[in-house]
């Protein structure tokens, strides 16, 4: 019972409406406003995940899409509710990075930094290939025009440059674990959304992101291995960005204020 | 006036403000919160679960029903025009790209329209059509205070009652924020209407001062909470209590029951709806 109320502490509990209006209003405007193809709309459930433990964070997150679907004004007309199971996954995973410590600022110099900085980039070029190769992309009847997997390998290289030029400019080793931690959420994300989507939504969520169904299923893909593939095309990217965005929230803040949250001792800078 | 929870406490018995004591008026918006709650889930849960065409037709008709009882079918149907881009979305790639349907209705260039396609799209647009009226004539009828006040009358607790209250409030004074500084950035001159990249650009001169702004008030929220007793033990007395009714009660019960067992029914294949 420890384990649970630590994580609902007041300030917890005071967190985690700002928590969930950031989610809803960042995610409204680059979902519906700006109209592009990635969500931004877990910022808040990965904040709390990280500073509370996995329980906070999976209830921020399955509120977050309750109260977005139900609120006055911008709810009705939004399809996000069936998605509540996906956002407290992600506030799971969160919980659970952040209670490993990941997210822990790790200043280094010298080969540390370049091993790091290696490491992660070896790392998503890995899971790019562990994405490419999925049964989503890999089994097509018709075969894919070639710019899917064109897509997939340069967005994987700018992913790649991206974590290692992220690491070596703040002289972070963090970096490299955060990245990481992002890919594995938005993996685990695409695996849930996928049935949600395809059972209730027949496939498409109304989004730019249905292009991406649309080719996939042009190739001869089943209306769940579709989603899948764009869910696997998408939420990597959408959840290690959140990740980065979260990371340097967290390194901005104080520290004194940051340590009085239930897993703040995990998050001070280690002392090497 | 037992009814009032403060009466034993005085002589006279008291009179609650108006804010308190006003009761909602208006067809349909004089049911308790609970039981619209329960038709709006029950109107999605057999919606999604229940499918083929009975399902999602039946509970929009029932959903339709609802707001035009309400007087809110304008509205409603305004709502059901946003969904436009996603309606659109599931019958275009639905109707042309349907994984192993081979009936072909008519064919334009390389794709081909299939009667299993166009099936699978229409219920699914009838699926989001009964969910979204429900959610309509549920967020239109019943502000989240009175379901608030109703939920924790029933052991909701206040942690609870508080994230979900405050999370309300915070969103509409968040998007002003963001309008705010959306003009202060572009005062000194940020581009925040060209093209789309120009858009993506402006994100983190918008986003990162929102964001900064509320995490700044959470420490002086947790000083006020805890200042007003918020971890005291012990239950709040509700002054704010909502009329219910046995038959409103038996009907949130019929009807909830009612969805299960459909929904059971459906997913274990003796329910066969068309």
């Amino acid at each position: 019972m420890d384990w649970v109320s630590r994580q609902f502490s007041t300030r917890v509990i005071a967190l985690m409406p700002v928590a969930i209006a950031i989610n809803i209003v960042l995610g409204f405007t680059v979902q519906k406003i700006l109209n592009l193809p990635i969500y931004l709309d877990s910022i808040g459930t990965i904040l709390v995940g990280v500073l509370a433990g996995p329980l906070a964070g999976a209830v921020t997150g399955a509120l977050s899409n309750l109260i977005w679907q139900y609120a006055p004004v911008i709810g009705p007309g939004s399809n996000i509710g069936p998605f509540a199971v996906t956002a407290a996954v992600i506030g799971l995973l969160a919980g659970l990075w952040g209670q490993l410590g990941v997210y822990r600022s790790r200043p280094a110099t010298g080969s540390t930094l370049y091993g790091a900085a290696l490491l992660g980039a070896v790392v998503v070029v890995v899971l790019a290939w562990r994405i490419y190769t999925s049964p989503a992309y890999s089994d097509p009847a018709n075969g894919y025009p070639s710019w899917v997997y064109g897509a997939i390998a340069i967005i994987g290289a700018i992913a790649a440059i991206g974590v290692a030029g992220f690491i070596l400019i703040r002289r972070d080793a963090a970096g490299a674990a955060v990245a990481v931690a992002g890919a594995i959420t938005g993996i685990v994300a695409a695996i849930v959304s996928a049935p949600i989507a395809a059972y209730v939504y027949e496939g498409v969520t109304g989004s730019g992101t249905d292009l991406i169904v649309a080719v996939l299923r042009q190739g001869g893909q089943d209306v769940f291995n579709a989603s899948l593939g764009q869910g696997l095309f998408s939420d990597p990217i959408d959840k290690t960005i959140t990740s980065f965005v979260v990371f340097v929230i967290l390194a901005s803040l104080s520290s004194r204020l940051v340590a009085r949250f239930p897993l703040g001792e995990r998050l001070a800078p280690s002392a090497t | 006036m037992t009814d009032s929870p403060l009466a034993d406490l005085h002589e006279e018995p008291v009179r609650l403000p108006d804010f308190v004591a006003r009761l909602p008026g208006g067809r349909y918006r004089t049911l308790n919160p609970a039981t619209k709650a329960t038709f709006a889930l029950v109107e999605a849960l057999v919606a999604f679960a229940v499918r083929g065409w009975t399902g999602p037709t039946t509970m929009l008709v029932v959903g339709l029903a609802a707001a035009a009882w309400a007087g809110l079918l304008g509205r409603t149907l305004r709502v059901l025009v946003i969904t436009s881009p996603l309606v659109l979305s599931i019958m275009l790639v639905n109707t042309f790209l349907y994984p192993g349907a081979t009936d072909v209705l008519w064919r334009i260039g390389p794709l081909a329209a299939t009667a299993e396609g166009l099936t699978a799209a229409l219920q699914a647009v009838l699926r989001v059509a009964a969910f979204v009226v429900s959610v309509a004539v549920f967020s239109f009828t019943t502000p989240a205070d009175d379901l608030l006040a109703d939920l924790e009358r029933r052991g909701l607790g206040r942690r609870a009652e508080f994230v979900v209250g405050a999370a309300l409030q915070t969103i509409p004074r968040m998007r002003e924020r963001a309008a705010e500084i959306a003009d202060a950035q572009r005062s000194r001159g940020l581009d925040t209407e060209g093209s789309r990249w120009r858009r993506v650009r402006g994100i983190v001169p918008l986003a990162a001062p929102m964001v900064f702004g509320a995490l700044s008030e959470v420490e002086e929220q947790t000083m006020a909470l805890e200042a007003r007793a918020f971890s005291a033990p012990g239950r709040r007395t509700v002054l704010r209590t909502l009329p219910d009714s046995a038959a409103q009660r038996a009907v949130r019960w019929l009807t909830g029951l009612g969805a299960v067992v459909a929904v059971a029914g459906s997913l274990a294949g003796w329910l066969r709806l068309p």
